[in-house]
Formats: C-alpha cells, sequence, structure tokens
C-alpha cells in the first residue's frame, strides 16, 4: 500500500519563556491509504502535537510532511486551509461544532466552503446525518443535542467532503462508555465503508482495541507500531 | 463569491450570541449618529437663523456706498440718491426690497448720560421690507415718515442714557461742512430683542437726518434684499453694472462675522462627527476584540475546517458592517423622530433668551437635508467597519491549532 502521510524526521519544541520543551523528536512515520490507525501514549507523548502537525494546525521545528505527496511544511496559511478543506476531516476532542448553527448546517459548512451546490449539500448532509444515526435530529442546534450526538455530528461534518483522511484527537475523551463504545464502531465501519484513512490520537483502549494499526508514542518518540487483527475484523 | 454567501446568516446569527452586548454596542452606535445628524440638523438651523437674524435686523443681504465710506463711514462719504440705471434696476426684477439710508457717527446726550452711537436716517415705510427692527418695538412706536421730527433708540440704550419714552435727547453729529450739528428730539420709540452692537443704533427720518446733517438729497447707503440667495451674487453684480461709481457689496463682505459662522457650521459638524466617531469606534472595537477573543477556539475550528485568513477577516468585519449598519439605521430613525416634528419650527421656550443673545432666533426651522445625513451615515458606517479590520485581522492570526486545545 501507498503511504498517504509521510512523517520524516518530525521535530516539534516549544518555547515555554527560557525553556525549550520538545514534544517531538525525530518522528518518521507512514501511514497508508485506508489505514485505521491510533496514535497513543502517555499524557506528553507527543501524539496530539503529531496529529495536529499531519493536519497542517501547526508547524514542525524541524523534518519534513507530505500529505498525498504533497510537502505542507513551509505552505502559507490559505494554502494550508485549502488543503485541510480538499483533504482532511478533523474530529476534535470537545465537539466543536459551531453553535450558531444547526447539526445539517454544521456538515453543510466545509460543502459551502468547497463550493458545492445547494441541493448536493443538503442531500449529502442528510447523507451522512443518517449514516451516523442521526435522522430526524438535522434541525437541532448543538446546544440542544447530547455530547455524543453532538461528537456523532462532527464525525459527520469531517466524511461529508470525503476527505482521503480523518484525524481524531481523543474522539471520546468527553463521552460515557456506551456513547463512546457507539462512536468507535461508527468510524471503524465508516472508515471500511468510504476507505478514508483514519488517524486517531487516544488513550482510550476500547478505541485502541479497534484499530488495525497501534502506534505508541512516548517522549516525542515512537516506542512501538503494530499491525493487529482489530476487534471485530 | 459563494463563500461570501456562507458568511451573512453565520454573522447576523453570531450578533445574536450575546444579546445584551450586541444590543448595548447597537445603542452607543444609533445614540452616536442620532446625535451627529441632529446636531447638524439644528446647528444649521441655529446658523440660518442667527444668519438671518442678523441680516433682516439692518445689514439687509447688500449695501450700495460711495467708494471710501466702509473705510471711513462718515458724512465726508456720501453718494446721491439713485437716479437713472441704478433706480431702474433698484426697481427692477433683480432687487426684491431696498431702502436709502443716511448712517453716521454720532453722540446722544440725555439729561444725565452720553453715549457714542450710529445715528441712522430712514424711510420708514422702506425699511419696514428689508429690516425688521421696526416690528421690535417694546415701546411706543417706529418712525411714522422720513421727516418726523422723533427719534427711535434701543431700550437698554434708554437704560444706560438713564432716560425713557417721551423724554428729549441731544444728537451731535459732524455736519457736512465740518460743523458740530446739533438736534434735540423726543423718544418715540424703544425697540429691543437686539445684540448689544445692534442696540448703538438710533433712528430718525431721512430727511430729517438729511437736513441736520446738510446732505442734500444724499445717503450713505442703500441696504437692499436680492430675494433668494441664489441670485444674491447675480443681483450684486446686476447693481455693480449699474452704478459703476459705487461699492456695492453681498453680506458676507459686510459682515465678516456671519459669513464666517456659516463658512464653519461645516467645520463644526465635521469636528462633532469626528468626537463622537471617536467614541463610537472605541466602543465598538472594544466590543469587537472581546467577541473575538472570546471565540478564539471558534477561529481556529474554522481555520482548522479549511476556512482561509481571509474569510475570518470577512466574517469579522461582516458582523461589524451589520451591527453598525443596523445601529446607524437606528440612529437615522431616532434623528428622523426628532426633526420631523419640528420642521415647521422649533420654539426655544427658556432658551430662547440665550439663543437670542447668541445671535439666534427665537424658533428654529430645522430643515432635513438627505444628502448631508446619509453622507454623515455612511462615513459613521465605512469608518467604523474600518475599525473594526483590528479585531479580525486579531482573528484571522489566531492559530488554527487551539482548535486543538480543551474546552
Amino acid at each position: 500500500m501507498s503511504a498517504i502521510i509521510q512523517c520524516r524526521g518530525v521535530s516539534k519544541t516549544y518555547s515555554q519563556g527560557a525553556v525549550d520543551v520538545p514534544a517531538l523528536r525525530g518522528v518518521d512515520l507512514d501511514i497508508e491509504a485506508g489505514d485505521f490507525a491510533t496514535l497513543s501514549g502517555p499524557s506528553g507523548s507527543g501524539k496530539t502535537t503529531l496529529l495536529s502537525l499531519i493536519g497542517g494546525l501547526d508547524r514542525p521545528t524541524a523534518g519534513e510532511i507530505t500529505v498525498e505527496g504533497e510537502a505542507i511544511v513551509g505552505l502559507a496559511p490559505a494554502k494550508l486551509a485549502d488543503l485541510r478543506l480538499r483533504k482532511i476531516g478533523f474530529v476534535f476532542q470537545t465537539y466543536s461544532l459551531i453553535p450558531v448553527l444547526s447539526a445539517e448546517e454544521n456538515v453543510e459548512f466545509v460543502l459551502r466552503l468547497l463550493g458545492r451546490p445547494a441541493a448536493e449539500r443538503s442531500a449529502r448532509a442528510r447523507q451522512v446525518l443518517a449514516e451516523v444515526g442521526l435522522a430526524g435530529l438535522e434541525k437541532r442546534r448543538p446546544a440542544k443535542l447530547s455530547g455524543g450526538q453532538q461528537q456523532r455530528v462532527a464525525v459527520a461534518r469531517a466524511l461529508a467532503p470525503r476527505p482521503a483522511i480523518v484525524l481524531a484527537d481523543e474522539p471520546t475523551a468527553n463521552l460515557d462508555s456506551k456513547t463512546a463504545e457507539e462512536l468507535i464502531a461508527l468510524m471503524a465501519s465508516l472508515n471500511a465503508a468510504s476507505g478514508a484513512t483514519f488517524l486517531i490520537a487516544t488513550h482510550d483502549a476500547r478505541v485502541i482495541a479497534h484499530a488495525r494499526r497501534r502506534i505508541e508514542m512516548t517522549d516525542g518518540r515512537i516506542t512501538a507500531d503494530d499491525r493487529v487483527a482489530a476487534v471485530g475484523a | 463569491m459563494g463563500q461570501l454567501w456562507l458568511l451573512g446568516p453565520l454573522a447576523w446569527r453570531n450578533l445574536w450570541r450575546n444579546p445584551r452586548r450586541t444590543l448595548i454596542t447597537l445603542a452607543v452606535v444609533a445614540i452616536g449618529v442620532w446625535s451627529i445628524l441632529s446636531f447638524d440638523v439644528m446647528f444649521k438651523a441655529w446658523t440660518r437663523s442667527s444668519l438671518e437674524e442678523s441680516l433682516r435686523l439692518l445689514t439687509g443681504e447688500g449695501q450700495i456706498h460711495a467708494p471710501g465710506y466702509l473705510d471711513d463711514p462718515g458724512v465726508g462719504h456720501a453718494m446721491a440718491e439713485p437716479s437713472g440705471a441704478l433706480l431702474k434696476t433698484l426697481n427692477g426684477p433683480a432687487v426684491a426690497a431696498w431702502a436709502p439710508r443716511v448712517r453716521v457717527p454720532a453722540i446722544i446726550r440725555s439729561e444725565y448720560r452720553t453715549r457714542a452711537v450710529t445715528l441712522l436716517g430712514v424711510e420708514p415705510a422702506a425699511e419696514r421690507r428689508v429690516s425688521d427692527l421696526p416690528g421690535q418695538m417694546l415701546q411706543g412706536r417706529y418712525l411714522a415718515g422720513d421727516d418726523e421730527a422723533g427719534i427711535v433708540i434701543g431700550r437698554d440704550l434708554a437704560a444706560k442714557l438713564e432716560t425713557r419714552l417721551g423724554k428729549r435727547v441731544i444728537v451731535m453729529t459732524q455736519a457736512a461742512d465740518g460743523h458740530l450739528a446739533e438736534v434735540g428730539l423726543p423718544i418715540v420709540g424703544l425697540f429691543g430683542n437686539v445684540t448689544p452692537a445692534q442696540d448703538e443704533y438710533v433712528f430718525v427720518g431721512l430727511r430729517n437726518a438729511q437736513s441736520t446733517l446738510g446732505l442734500n438729497g444724499q445717503l450713505s447707503e442703500i441696504a437692499f434684499d436680492a430675494g433668494p440667495r441664489a441670485e444674491l451674487e447675480t443681483s450684486v453684480q446686476t447693481l455693480q453694472r449699474a452704478a459703476p461709481g459705487l461699492d456695492v457689496e453681498s453680506w458676507m463682505a459686510l459682515s465678516p462675522l456671519a459669513s464666517t459662522i456659516e463658512q464653519y457650521s461645516k467645520s463644526y459638524t465635521g469636528v462633532w462627527l469626528m468626537v463622537m466617531f471617536v467614541l463610537m469606534a472605541i466602543g465598538i472595537v472594544n466590543t469587537q476584540l472581546m467577541a473575538v477573543f472570546e471565540r478564539t477556539r471558534e477561529f481556529g475550528l474554522l481555520q482548522a475546517l479549511g476556512m482561509r485568513p481571509a474569510l475570518i477577516v470577512a466574517q469579522v468585519v461582516l458582523e461589524s458592517a451589520l451591527l453598525i449598519g443596523v445601529g446607524v439605521l437606528a440612529g437615522v430613525g431616532l434623528m428622523l423622530a426628532t426633526v420631523l416634528p419640528f420642521t415647521n419650527g422649533l420654539d426655544l421656550g427658556g432658551l430662547a433668551a440665550g439663543s437670542e443673545m447668541a445671535g439666534g432666533g427665537s424658533v428654529l426651522y430645522p430643515t432635513l437635508e438627505p444628502g448631508d445625513a446619509i453622507a454623515s451615515a455612511l462615513i459613521v458606517w465605512v469608518l467604523g467597519v474600518a475599525t473594526t479590520l483590528w479585531p479580525a485581522r486579531t482573528a484571522a492570526r489566531i492559530a488554527p491549532v487551539v482548535a486543538m486545545g480543551a474546552a
């Protein structure tokens, strides 16, 4: 399989006053198209930092990152925004929905940014909301949805433009067990159905159990990278 | 362009996420715009009133003098009564009304006091057509004819002279032959509601003044009204052609203070607009910066989802444009509600005395000038929106990585 994400010698150091705090130390990583992979490790291991660098949300101190063969380090903010819009869907730890938009409008938001026609937007938004089990709740605003429902809307939004990559940062962190299990199963099934590559930063064992590839990080380095048969696979 | 359509509803809904703050900002903008526009209308009404009071009291819209009179307004610079082309023009369509006058410096003396005054010999019937002063008699009456052996003076001057209606005063001045001319006249009327400078005029009949001064058929000035203001310059030019040997001046040259006040009224309005705008801008920028800082994570999220920084700027600016736009419209509405009921006249009531002291009238006639109001409102709107470029740029510079942070 070809690598849809490539990291070579990626380092990230944060400055806290006069002190430099290394978050990543020369990470090399290839993620293949269609992977359902987890980045796990203790707090401060660098998994969220690596995810943000791959998503072009931040810039590495050193190293190269390519997404679908396009080098993203050094791209202008507007170019990075375009790349995220076209290729990457995000699911964040907190629900991260736009509070003044309904569930359907939140999903449609990225499709509008992409300039899709109104009819296509609406149909696609309703389709993905139905796929994540939110049919009938399209007109509700985030404040009228539960935490699990909001995270499902975030997943639907991430998948709506059919991105090549979905990056999720601790997506189950604020969910109860049952809701978390449902979300994990949902993402795994969407991965299987859409073929989108899922890279999930998590320390939730239930999420890791569903992964076909389990990458462990400690102190800014990859310490294990295993391919396994996932739960239900 | 399609992306901009996305921003409209989003911007409008964002405004109402914090209704109290939005309403306060709307109130600040609306009150600011209301005060700017209302001040403009009222100040113009007062300026117009002040000008009309000044011109209608004595000056007229223009005057004709013998050469040198304006530099040395004495009996030595007299001119013949109008005749020929000048008389024809004065009685023609270029002039609405005119009044011949003798006007010289003089001394007035009562039993107890002496004051320096300006003596005016007038034709009462003609004077009533160019001057409001004959209608401002507080006691007694105005002159009945141009040969009447009586004098009209200001009420305040009478008080300074410690004299009163019906008493005799002596007027002394230099006659045309250089000798001292002196005449005793009874006070037949006292006028009031004039400025201190205007209170130093005393009026006698024109023939009486000419006889006293030895000015046989000669005048010091002719005051005239041209009718509609726009025609004044044309009238002045026509009169200049009819009397090439005389000085024909409009009120702008004769009353430089009144002219300056009218000229600067627009500047005052501009300064007021600027002061109010700075106060509004501080409020708007502060509010928008607060709104941006409260939504730091959201702006990071929007960028993470693929929204370009320029579009973030556009969104914040659009929110401000809507907010300030609604505020400006509300301010215009308030101004209309304030001004329109008084277009037939705003009686200043208890403030009338103050207005009259400052040269204005007791009734103001505010006139709405839509062009000026629209221009001022647009200036506030455009500049207000421009000030929000700062918070907008702040929002656009928020790194998308903040979207990853915990709430």
